[in-house]
């Protein structure tokens, strides 16, 4: 019984008749048939999970309990802290040393050093012309054949060859 | 040969759910449907209504066990169905809502004349009822179903029975008032 019609003869007439026809409206009778096409509806709707859902409901029914549930998250969890750890452990990290050892630099500190200085091949010492000299007895010149490249040994020992002056 | 016991035993808890949920049906489904059409105030709307609602159902029937007021959960389910739906729908003409209802009301023993001014007058009602504020004009609705209490309809609308009956007074009120109001002018 509701309990909102003992008082449908108070003060606000207006409401009451409003009220009226609200419960005419609430009072009107389904139509025909209405449960059976409800059923048919629910029929033709998919079944939840059957797909991705695993086929022996033995396991679902495991799952459903709550310490299983437990059991499975504490596994999970396991697992992956175990990872995380077998990660870590295999890391090997550098030892961190106690005081900051400064190298030493090869001049001393505040000079250059030779480090980056781009060092030249040295060359081959190039043909010398000796100047023509002219005996004064013959009258001939006598040139002193020179080899290009090929050093004497007045050349190897620095001085210069020359004929002798009579 | 376990497999073979438990998937007999899912199958008959399958057949039994369906059992459940097919009485639920026969038993509520008209209610539902009332209560649908309060607030649709289509036929055909209403009946989509119900039908979602008990889709709902079978997709949470693992938990009908756990329930213990089927006919007010239903309720409530239904319910949020058709203020959703109305909130969605709220561009249909109102005209609509009085044909509807005019093709629906009892007709026996009234004249022709009669039949026009009572349509008159419940179109006219509805159009007040539409203009109370959303809370109120919840508790009306649900107020006019003679088989829910206070106390249910709390429990559909999730608040608490002296809330209901506040809103049920400042309703009454509010649609007195703009009753009064449509009668006195043209």
């Amino acid at each position: 019984m509701n309990p909102f019609t003992e008082d449908r003869f108070g003060s606000n007439a207006g409401a009451h008749a409003a009220e009226e026809t609200l419960r005419l409206i609430a009072t009107l009778p389904a139509p025909e048939g209405l449960e059976d096409r409800v059923k048919a509806g629910l029929r033709s709707a998919p079944q939840r999970g059957m797909v991705v859902a695993w086929p022996f409901s033995t396991t679902q029914r495991l799952m459903h309990s709550a310490g299983s549930r437990a059991a499975a998250a504490a596994a999970i969890v396991l697992a992956i802290a175990g990872g995380g750890w077998g990660v870590y452990s295999h890391i090997q990290v550098a030892p961190v040393p106690s005081a900051l050892i400064e190298p030493q630099l090869p001049n001393g500190a505040g000079h250059f050093s030779t480090a980056g200085a781009m060092h030249v091949p040295q060359t081959v010492q190039g043909p010398v012309v000796a100047a023509p000299t002219v005996e004064k007895q013959t009258g001939k010149a006598v040139q002193v054949p020179q080899r290009h490249g090929s050093k004497t040994k007045n050349h190897q020992s620095g001085t210069r060859s020359t004929t002798p002056m009579k | 040969m376990e497999i073979v016991e438990s998937a007999v035993h899912d199958e008959a808890r399958q057949h039994a759910e369906e059992a459940a949920l097919a009485a639920l049906v026969d038993q509520y489904a008209s209610t539902l449907y009332r209560v649908a059409f309060s607030v649709l105030r289509n036929q055909q709307d209403a009946e989509d209504a119900v039908q979602e609602a008990f889709l709902r159902v079978l997709r949470h029937r693992e938990t009908l066990g756990e329930i213990r007021d089927h006919r007010v959960w239903l309720v409530r389910i239904v319910w949020n169905i058709v203020l959703d739906r109305k909130r969605r729908a709220k561009t249909r003409p109102e005209t609509d809502d009085v044909a509807d209802l005019a093709r629906v009301l009892p007709a026996s023993g009234l004249s022709a004349e009669q039949r026009a001014a009572a349509l008159q007058h419940h179109a006219n009602v509805l159009q007040c009822v539409e203009k109370l504020p959303a809370r109120e004009r919840e508790v009306m609705l649900l107020s006019a179903f003679e088989e829910l209490s206070s106390v249910e309809i709390a429990a559909v609308l999730g608040v608490t029975e002296s809330s209901v009956r506040s809103r049920l007074f400042r309703a009454r009120n509010v649609l007195a008032e703009l009753l009064q109001h449509k009668r006195s002018t043209p």
